[in-house]
C-alpha cells in the first residue's frame, strides 16, 4: 500500500535531517522546479519531492477526473504521502496553487504539519467585487486555458523538440521533458480548472498551522493585495515581500527564496510557536 | 536599431530578463498602434492580453530560464484600441556585455488563428461525441450486467420451478394411481362381455365410471363426466365415486341414485358458486332376469344400444346435467332387451367433433368381437386427435349381452 502511494506520486526522498520538508509544485509543474531550492535544505532536513497524479513521472493510470476536479483531491495526494511515510510535524513548502493544496491538507490533518511556507499563494484568482480583488475575470482565466490548448500544453514532446538543436544543454532537455511533457492535455486542462476557479477564502481562518507567505514584487498572478489578504485572514501567519519579481522566485531567484525560508524556520525554532508576535510584515 | 530590422516584415522586441521593453521596431509599433516613447521601459505585460500575461508567467519565462529560447509560442497582444492580435513568438536569450537580454520576433497570425480555432472547436466536438459514446457504452454495460443478474435469477427460478414441477408430477402420478384404483374392473361372465377404455387428457381425469354386480340378476353401470378436466374435476369425480359406489351397491333405484348425486353436487357448491362444477351422467340398472334396463341420462351423450338384428336405439338425455338446477325430477326410462345386443357408453371426449361416427361404426362392426370394435374406435380417435390436436378426457364402455 505504502509502496503504491510512493510509486503513484513518484516520491523522492533525499537529505540528512530528522525533520521532513515536503515541496509541493505549483500549477502544471512537477518536482524538478524545486531543484535549486530543495538541494539547499538537504543538509538539515529530510527533503521529500513528489509529483501530483497526472503530472511528471506519476502513475497516470491513477488519475481520476472526479477526484482531481478540485484541490481537495490534490490535497489528498499530499496526505496520502504523509500517511505512507508516517510523517509528523513536517515543513510544507508550496508554490502558488501548491500552497493552497498544503493549506487544505493541513485542515484535514493539522498534526502532520509544523509550518506552512507559501510562495505566491492566492485563495481565489477571481475578482469578487466590491471587497475582493483576486486579479482576474472569469473570461480571462478561460482565455488562459484556451491559450494552453493552442500551445499544445500537455502534448508530448512539443517543448522538448525545440531543445534538440541545443546540444550543449542536454541536462536542460531532460529537465524540460520532465517538466512539460509528461502531462496529458486533458489532465492539464482539468488541473487548470481546479486551480484557477477555486475559492478557498473561507478556509483561511480555520488554519491552525503557522505559516510564512512569500510575496513576490510585481507578481501579476498573485498580486500584493492578495498576499495581504492571505496574511490578514490566516491566523499566525507572516508575510514577507520579496525583491524577486514574477511568480516563480524559487526558479528565478532561488538564493533569496532559500534565505527567507531558512530565516523563517530558524526564527520559528527559537520563538514561541503560534505567538501573535510572529505576525508582521518584513519588507 | 538598423533600418532593416526596424522595418522588417515581422515585429521585433528586446526585453530585459525580467520582462521590461528595451527596444521595439516600427513594424510592431504599427501593429500595436503605439509610438516608441510610450513603450520603452514598460513591462511587456502592457502589450499583452490578460490571459497572455498569465501564460507568459507560467510558460514563457520559465522556458527562457531553462532553455534560453522559446520557439513557436502562441500568445495574444493588445493594441491601444483594445483589439486583440494573435501572434507567434520566438525568443532567444542573448548575453551582452553587462546584461542578459531577450530578443523576440513576433508574427501576427489572424488567419491561422481562426483556422486553429475552428480546428479546436471540431476537436472539442469530437471529444464530446466520444465522451457521449463512452457514456452510452457504460450505460449499455450496466444494462448488460443487470440483464446478466436477471438472467441468473431467472435460471435459479427456473431450477426451482423444475424441481417444483418434478415434485408436482410425482404427486400427480400418485393421484392418478389412486384415481385409477377406484375404477372397477369390467365384468366378464356368462351374462356379459365388456371392454373399457379410460384415458385422461392430463394426469388426472374428469371422467369416472363404475360397474357393479348388485346381486345375481342385477348389474349397475354408471358413467360420469365432470365439467372441465384436470385436478379440480378429478377431485369431484372422487367424491361422486364414493357416493355412487354405496348407492349402486345397495341396489337403489336409478332415479334415486341420480337424485342423490345431483343433491351431492348442489350441497358441495352451496356456499361456493365460483367453484361450481356440474357433471353429465348416465346410469343403467340391468336386470338380466327380466331382461330389462332402467336408465337415466342427465345431459350425457346418448348411449347406443344395438339389437342383435342391428337396430340401434339412442339412450338420450332426458334431464339436465347433475348439479345445474335444484329440484330436478329424474324420470327413469325402461326398455327390455334381447340377448345378443350390444351397448356403447361414452363421454364426449370420444366424439370430440360430435361427428356421430360411433353409430355407423357400431353397425359396421356388429359381427366382430368387442375387442375389434374397441380397436376401431381407438384408431378413429387417434386420427382425429392428429388432425385437431384436441384433448379431452376419454372414456368408453362396450358391453355384449350374452
Amino acid at each position: 500500500m505504502n509502496q503504491d502511494i510512493l510509486f503513484r506520486n513518484n516520491v523522492k526522498i533525499k537529505g540528512k535531517g530528522k525533520q521532513s520538508m515536503i515541496f509541493a509544485p505549483g500549477f502544471g509543474c512537477d518536482q524538478t522546479v524545486w531543484k535549486s531550492v530543495a538541494e539547499a535544505f538537504e543538509k538539515d532536513y529530510q527533503v521529500i519531492l513528489f509529483d501530483y497524479v497526472g503530472l511528471g513521472h506519476s502513475d497516470i493510470h491513477a488519475y481520476d477526473s472526479k477526484r482531481y476536479s478540485s484541490l481537495v483531491g490534490y490535497a489528498q495526494d499530499v496526505l496520502d504521502i504523509c500517511t505512507a511515510l508516517d510523517l509528523k510535524d513536517i515543513v510544507f513548502v508550496g508554490h502558488s496553487v501548491g500552497s493552497m493544496i498544503g493549506l487544505l491538507a493541513s485542515l484535514r490533518h493539522p498534526e502532520y504539519f509544523s509550518r506552512l511556507v507559501m510562495i505566491g499563494p492566492s485563495p481565489c484568482y477571481l475578482n469578487d467585487p466590491p471587497h475582493y480583488y483576486g486579479g482576474f475575470e472569469k473570461e480571462e482565466l478561460f482565455g488562459l486555458i484556451d491559450m494552453m490548448e493552442k500551445n499544445y500544453i500537455g502534448w508530448a514532446n512539443v517543448f522538448a523538440q525545440t531543445v534538440t538543436n541545443n546540444p550543449e544543454l542536454p541536462e536542460v532537455k531532460r529537465q524540460l521533458e520532465e517538466r512539460f511533457c509528461s502531462t496529458d492535455p486533458i489532465i492539464a486542462r482539468e488541473f487548470a480548472e481546479a486551480a484557477f476557479f477555486a475559492d478557498n477564502r473561507s478556509d483561511l481562518k480555520k488554519v491552525t498551522v503557522p505559516s510564512l507567505i512569500l510575496q513576490c514584487s510585481n507578481d501579476i498572478i498573485a498580486p500584493l493585495a492578495v498576499g495581504e489578504y492571505m496574511h490578514q485572514h490566516l491566523p499566525t501567519s507572516m508575510l514577507k515581500i520579496m525583491a524577486a519579481t514574477g511568480h516563480c522566485p524559487h526558479m528565478s531567484h532561488p538564493e533569496e527564496t532559500i534565505r527567507l525560508i531558512t530565516q523563517y524556520l530558524n526564527e520559528a525554532s527559537v520563538s514561541v510557536v503560534g505567538s501573535p508576535a510572529v505576525r508582521g510584515v518584513t519588507l | 536599431m538598423d533600418e532593416q530590422l526596424d522595418q522588417a516584415p515581422c515585429g521585433f522586441l528586446t526585453l530585459s530578463e525580467d520582462g521590461f521593453i528595451l527596444a521595439i521596431n516600427q513594424t510592431l509599433l504599427k501593429i500595436l498602434n503605439y509610438n516608441q516613447d510610450s513603450l520603452i521601459g514598460q513591462h511587456v505585460n502592457s502589450i499583452l492580453t490578460v490571459p497572455a500575461r498569465l501564460f507568459v508567467q507560467f510558460y514563457f519565462f520559465p522556458l527562457v530560464k531553462l532553455e534560453h529560447r522559446v520557439e513557436e509560442m502562441y500568445i495574444s497582444l493588445v493594441n491601444t484600441k483594445g483589439e486583440e492580435i494573435p501572434v507567434l513568438i520566438n525568443a532567444l536569450l542573448k548575453r551582452e556585455k553587462e546584461r542578459t537580454v531577450l530578443d523576440c520576433i513576433l508574427i501576427p497570425m489572424h488567419k491561422r488563428n481562426e483556422y486553429e480555432n475552428e480546428l479546436l472547436l471540431a476537436k472539442k466536438e469530437t471529444e464530446e461525441a466520444l465522451k457521449a459514446k463512452h457514456k452510452a457504452m457504460a450505460e449499455l454495460e450496466t444494462t448488460l450486467k443487470k440483464l446478466e443478474i436477471q438472467k441468473e435469477a431467472l435460471l435459479e427460478l427456473n431450477q426451482e420451478n423444475q424441481k417444483y414441477q418434478i415434485e408436482t408430477k410425482k404427486e400427480l402420478e400418485l393421484a392418478r394411481i389412486i384415481q385409477e384404483t377406484s375404477l372397477t374392473d369390467p365384468i366378464n361372465n356368462d351374462q356379459f362381455q365388456m371392454e373399457v377404455f379410460y384415458n385422461a387428457s392430463g394426469e388426472l381425469s374428469g371422467d369416472i365410471y363404475g360397474i357393479y354386480k348388485i346381486d345375481p340378476y342385477r348389474y349397475g353401470i354408471i358413467l360420469l363426466d365432470v365439467m372441465g378436466h384436470g385436478i379440480s374435476s378429478a377431485l369431484i369425480t372422487m367424491t361422486l365415486h364414493s357416493l355412487f359406489q354405496r348407492l349402486i351397491s345397495a341396489g337403489f333405484p336409478v332415479d334415486l341414485v341420480m337424485k342423490e348425486l345431483d343433491s351431492h353436487l348442489h350441497k358441495l357448491f352451496h356456499n361456493n358458486e365460483e367453484a361450481r362444477h356440474y357433471s353429465t351422467a348416465i346410469y343403467l340398472l340391468i336386470d338380466t332376469d327380466k331382461q330389462k334396463i332402467d336408465y337415466v341420462n342427465a345431459g350425457h351423450p346418448p348411449a347406443l344400444w344395438q339389437d342383435p338384428n342391428g337396430t340401434q336405439y339412442e339412450l338420450s338425455s332426458t334431464a339436465p346435467p347433475l348439479g345445474t338446477f335444484e329440484d330436478v325430477v329424474f324420470k327413469t326410462n325402461t326398455f327390455t332387451y334381447k340377448k345378443g345386443g350390444r351397448l356403447l357408453l361414452y363421454t364426449d371426449g370420444v366424439d370430440p367433433l360430435a361427428s356421430n361416427y360411433l353409430a355407423p361404426l357400431l353397425r359396421k362392426t356388429a359381427l366382430l368381437p368387442l375387442c375389434r370394435l374397441k380397436q376401431e374406435i381407438l384408431t378413429c380417435l387417434h386420427n382425429e386427435k392428429n388432425v385437431y390436436h384436441k384433448s379431452d378426457d376419454e372414456t368408453f364402455i362396450l358391453v355384449d349381452f350374452k
